[in-house]
C-alpha cells in the first residue's frame, strides 16, 4: 500500500514533489525515482521491432520478443540497469541464508491485465508448467539450478520439488547449489508468471499476452505489422511506464526504418544499420547515440585439438590480431575493442584486464613459433550474417605477423554451423558471440566457460575455474564481484576464447520522444522513454 | 473450349503434387536441424528438442513427414503451423491480399504505362519522343532494383514526403512507390517490345490494305496492327505477373509490407518447411492458373486460334 501512494503523489506533482523526495534522501527507492526524472509523463511513441519468434515468455529466447515482454510483465524482480542490481518486482524483498534457501515476499496488491490475482501459487504453477517437457518451453533450461529440476525433465515427478507457496505471499525456492545471482536471473523474462487465462487457451494467449507488467496489450499482435501496448494503471511497481502508450512496429529491414525515423514516421530505431553510422550524427544531430552492451564477439579455439592445445598459441593469436584497426576500417569504428571477458557495461568488467588481447606482432610471433604452431589453419564462420569481412581481416593478420602460410575458410548455415561445434569436430578458430540474457558476470563467464556448461564448445576444462565460479556464485553480493573477477583471471591467461570486442548500439530517435536508455543486452528501456510536448 | 478448360484444369493435379513434394523435400534436404536454428546461439535443452520434434513430425523419415503433411492438407485443410504454432493458413490469409495488392499495382503500371510508351516509340518512330522513351527505359531496365526502390523511398518518401517509406498503414498510397519498384523493368521490357512488334506490323500488307481503304490512322494503329501485335506482349505480361511473387520478396522487405513474399524468405531462412511448401505451392498455382488465362487469351486476341 505504501507504495501505491507514493508513486501516486509522484505522478500528480511532477516536479516539485521529487526534488522533496531527493532532498529526504536516505531510502535507495527514493532516489532513484527521483532521478529518473517523472516530469515527463503521457503521450505516446513509436519504436522499431523485429518480428518476435513467440510471445510466450517460456518460449521467447531472443531480443525481438523480449522487448516486448519485459513491458508486458514483471517477474519476482527486476534489473536496476543504473546500479545494475535486482530491484523489487512482484517480489517486495528477498532474503537467504545459505544461497540456498531463498524466500520471496510478494506484493499483495499485484493483478494481471485481465483482473486476475497474483499470489505465490501463480509462480509455483508457472515455473511447474514452464519445465513440464510436454510444454516443450525453450527456456526450461534457465530453471536447471532449482532442486528437482532434472526429475520434471526425466518424468520422475510432475512438480519442481524446489518451489512452493509458503502462504499466499510467500514463495520459497530452493536450489540444487548455492547461487547468489538468483535475483538477478528471476528478472528474466523466461520467469514470468502466466494468468489461469494462459493455461486455457495457449493459442489465443500467444496473440495477446495477458501479463502484469507496466504495460498491456491493446488488441492482438498482428504478426510483422505492429504491437500496441497501453500503460496498465494497476501496475504495483515503483516506476510505472512514462508513456501513455507505445506502438511497437515491425521492420523486415532496418534500413527502411532508419529512413522512417528520419521522416518522422517511426521515433526510436535502437540498432542503426552499420552503413548509416557515419551518417548518424547529420541526419539525427543530438537524437543520436552508441551505446555500449555486454555482447561480446569472439574466435573460439577448439582446445581439444591438438594444434591449439598448448596456451601459448592461443595467447599468440590473439596478440597478432590488432583489433582496433579491424573495428577502424570494417564496423566504421562502431565496436569496442575487448579487453576482457566481463563486459566493462557490468561493474565487474575490467577494461584492459587481457594482457594478450594487446596487439604485439612481435611477442606473438616468437611465441607462436616457440610453441611450433602449426603453418596452416582453418577458420569457421557462419554464412550470410556480414561476418566474412572482419574474419578475413583477422585471417590477413595473422598471415602477416605470424608464421602462418596459408589460411583458409569454413562458412556454414547456423543451424549446422552449431552441428557441427556441437560435435565437437572443429579443426580451427570459429567465430562465436555471446549476449547476456541479464546483466552478471555469472551470465557472461559460467554458461560459456565451465567445463559442463553446453554452450562450452571450446573443449576448455579446468577444475580451478569451475570451483571459482562456484565459490563466485555462493559469495554475498559485497564479495561477487572480486570472486568472479578471480575467475576471469584463469580465463585470461588460458585464452579458451580469443575476445575481438563488445557491440555498441547505435540508436536514432525523433524529437518527439527523449530519455533514451539501452540496457546491455542491447534493448531499449521503452518504459523509461519520455514523450516531448 | 469448356473440354479444354477441364482438361487444363485437370492438370493441376499433378503439377501441384509434383511442386509441393519437391518443394518439401528440397527444404528437407537444407544442412543444420531447424530447431536447432530455432534456438540460436542458446542451445535448449535435449528434452525440449525432442519434444518439438516430436511435435513436428521431424523424426519421421522424409516420405512420412510428407505424406502426413499432405493427409493434413487433403483431409482437414490443415497446412500446418509454425515451430511457434501460428497456423499457416493464416499467415497466408494475412499475406496474400498485401501481396496481390502489390502486384496488381505493379501489373498495371507495367500493362498501362509499358502499352503506352510501346505505341508512342512505334508510331513517332526515330522521333524526339521515341528517343526519351526508349533512353529512360534503358535506364530503368539497367538499374538494379533495389537502386531503384532506395532512390524513390529517399525522393519521394524522405525528401518531398508525398508517399510513405514504409508499410502498409496509409492504404493504397502506401502501394504506390513499391508497385512502380516491382513494375519498373518489365515495364521496360513491355515497351521495347511492343515497340518492335508494332513497328513490324504497321509496314505489313494488311496494314498498308486497311490504310489504302481510307481508315483513319488512329483505328489501323489500334484495330488491325495493335491487336496482332500484342500477343508476345500479353504472353510476357502474363509470364512476368507470376514470376513478380519472386520480386515481391525484394520489395515486400525493403518497404516492409508484411506480404507473402518476405514470409517465404523469412521461412527459408528459418528452415520452417510447412510454411515454404505452402506458400510455394501456392505461387505455382498461380503461375498455372495465369498461363492458363494467357492461352486462353489468345483465342480472344487472334481469332485464328481455337481451343476444342
Amino acid at each position: 500500500m505504501v507504495q501505491t501512494t507514493k508513486r501516486t503523489a509522484l505522478t500528480a506533482t511532477s516536479l516539485s514533489a521529487a526534488l522533496v523526495l531527493a532532498a529526504c534522501g536516505g531510502d535507495n527507492g527514493e532516489n532513484g525515482e527521483a532521478d529518473a526524472g517523472q516530469a515527463e509523463t503521457g503521450g505516446e511513441f513509436s519504436t522499431y521491432l523485429c518480428e518476435p519468434q513467440s510471445l510466450t515468455p517460456g518460449m521467447s529466447t531472443e531480443v525481438c520478443g523480449a522487448g516486448v515482454l519485459e513491458q508486458l510483465f514483471t517477474g519476482l524482480t527486476e534489473m536496476d540497469y543504473e546500479a545494475n542490481e535486482p530491484v523489487a518486482g512482484v517480489a517486495e524483498s528477498w532474503e537467504s541464508e545459505d544461497n540456498i534457501t531463498w524466500t520471496f515476499e510478494l506484493g499483495e496488491d499485484w493483478t494481471f491485465h485481465n483482473g486476475e490475482e497474483l499470489t505465490a501459487q501463480t509462480f509455483v504453477d508457472t515455473f511447474n508448467w514452464t519445465v513440464d517437457p510436454d510444454n516443450a518451453q525453450a527456456n526450461a533450461e534457465y530453471y536447471d539450478f532449482i532442486a528437482g529440476y532434472s526429475d520434471v525433465v526425466e518424468g520422475e515427478a510432475d512438480e519442481l520439488e524446489g518451489v512452493s507457496a509458503v502462504d499466499d505471499y510467500t514463495l520459497e525456492i530452493v536450489l540444487e547449489e548455492p547461487f547468489g545471482q538468483l535475483p538477478a536471473l528471476l528478472s528474466l523474462v523466461g520467469f514470468s508468471p502466466l494468468p489461469e487465462a494462459a493455461y486455457d487457451d495457449m493459442d489465443a494467449f500467444e496473440s495477446a499476452p495477458v501479463g502484469n507488467g507496466r504495460y498491456e496489450m491493446d488488441g492482438e499482435w498482428e504478426h510483422d505489422v505492429q504491437i500496441v501496448v497501453n500503460r496498465f494503471e494497476e501496475w504495483s511497481g515503483e516506476q510505472p511506464g512514462a508513456a501513455d502508450r507505445i506502438e511497437f512496429r515491425i521492420y523486415n529491414d532496418v534500413s527502411t526504418a532508419y529512413q522512417d525515423v528520419q521522416a518522422g514516421n517511426l521515433d526510436l530505431l535502437y540498432n542503426a544499420p552499420p552503413e548509416n553510422i557515419p551518417m548518424m550524427e547529420d541526419d539525427f544531430g543530438d537524437n543520436q547515440g552508441s551505446f555500449e552492451t555486454g555482447t561480446l564477439t569472439f574466435l573460439g579455439i577448439p582446445t581439444y585439438q591438438d594444434d591449439y592445445a598448448d596456451v601459448e598459441i592461443r595467447q599468440a593469436l590473439s596478440m597478432a590480431v590488432d583489433r582496433q584497426e579491424i573495428i577502424d576500417n570494417i564496423f566504421d569504428g562502431a565496436l569496442t575493442a575487448a579487453g576482457s571477458f566481463l563486459p566493462p557495461v557490468l561493474p565487474e568488467g575490467r577494461e584492459d584486464a587481457c594482457e594478450y588481447c594487446e596487439f604485439d606482432p612481435e611477442r606473438a610471433a616468437s611465441l607462436y613459433e616457440e610453441a611450433g604452431g602449426a603453418s596452416e589453419l582453418t577458420v569457421y564462420f557462419n554464412s550470410g550474417a556480414g561476418h566474412d569481412a572482419w574474419v578475413e581481416a583477422v585471417s590477413n593478420q595473422w598471415r602477416e605477423n605470424l608464421p602462418i602460410d596459408d589460411v583458409s575458410f569454413q562458412s556454414l548455415e547456423f543451424a549446422q554451423y552449431l552441428d557441427l561445434l556441437e560435435e565437437g569436430e572443429i579443426e580451427g578458430p570459429y567465430r562465436l558471440g555471446w549476449t547476456l540474457s541479464y546483466p552478471s558476470a555469472q551470465e557472461s563467464l559460467e554458461p560459456m566457460y565451465s567445463s559442463t556448461a553446453s554452450r562450452n564448445y571450446t573443449g576448455f576444462a579446468s577444475d580451478e575455474f569451475d570451483e571459482r565460479i562456484a565459490q563466485a556464485n555462493a559469495a554475498d553480493a559485497d564479495d561477487a564481484v572480486e570472486a568472479y573477477q578471480h575467475a576471469e583471471d584463469i580465463l585470461l591467461e588460458e585464452l579458451p576464447v580469443i575476445p575481438m570486442w563488445f557491440e555498441r548500439q547505435d540508436v536514432v530517435w525523433s524529437e518527439n520522444i527523449d530519455n533514451v536508455h539501452i540496457t546491455p543486452r542491447g534493448l531499449p528501456q521503452v518504459e523509461r522513454v519520455e514523450v516531448q510536448n | 473450349m469448356t473440354g479444354y478448360i477441364i482438361r487444363r484444369l485437370l492438370q493441376f493435379i499433378p503439377v501441384v503434387i509434383a511442386a509441393t513434394l519437391i518443394v518439401y523435400a528440397m527444404v528437407f534436404l537444407m544442412p543444420g536441424d531447424p530447431i536447432r536454428a530455432l534456438a540460436g546461439d542458446r542451445p535448449m535443452s535435449p528434452q525440449v528438442q525432442e519434444a518439438l520434434r516430436e511435435q513436428y513430425n521431424l523424426n519421421d523419415p522424409f516420405l512420412v513427414q510428407y505424406a502426413k503433411y499432405m493427409w493434413g492438407v487433403f483431409t482437414q485443410a490443415d497446412f500446418g503451423t509454425t515451430f511457434q504454432g501460428r497456423p499457416v493458413l493464416d499467415m497466408i490469409q494475412q499475406g496474400l491480399p498485401i501481396t496481390l495488392t502489390l502486384a496488381a499495382v505493379a501489373f498495371c503500371f507495367q500493362a498501362v504505362i509499358g502499352i503506352i510508351a510501346g505505341i508512342l516509340a512505334a508510331v513517332f518512330r526515330d522521333s524526339f519522343i521515341d528517343r526519351l522513351i526508349q533512353v529512360s527505359l534503358v535506364i530503368v531496365v539497367a538499374l538494379p532494383t533495389l537502386a531503384i526502390a532506395f532512390l524513390l523511398q529517399l525522393t519521394f518518401g524522405l525528401n518531398l514526403g508525398w508517399f510513405p517509406i514504409a508499410g502498409n498503414r496509409e492504404g493504397m498510397v502506401s502501394y504506390i512507390l513499391p508497385g512502380i519498384v516491382l513494375a519498373a523493368v518489365s515495364t521496360g521490357i513491355v515497351a521495347r517490345m511492343l515497340r518492335s512488334e508494332l513497328i513490324e506490323a504497321l509496314q505489313s500488307d494488311y496494314v498498308r490494305t486497311a490504310t489504302a481503304k481510307g481508315m483513319k490512322r488512329s483505328r489501323v494503329v489500334t484495330r488491325h496492327a495493335l491487336r496482332n501485335s500484342l500477343i508476345p506482349v500479353v504472353t510476357f505480361l502474363g509470364a512476368d505477373l507470376a514470376t513478380m511473387m519472386g520480386g515481391a520478396i525484394v520489395v515486400e522487405s525493403v518497404f516492409n509490407l508484411p506480404g507473402l513474399g518476405g514470409q517465404v524468405f523469412r521461412s527459408i531462412q528459418a528452415q520452417e518447411n510447412t510454411v515454404v511448401v505452402g506458400i510455394v505451392t501456392l505461387f505455382v498455382l498461380f503461375y498455372v492458373v495465369i498461363n492458363l488465362l494467357v492461352d486462353l487469351l489468345y483465342a480472344v486476341l487472334d481469332p485464328r486460334i481455337r481451343y476444342d
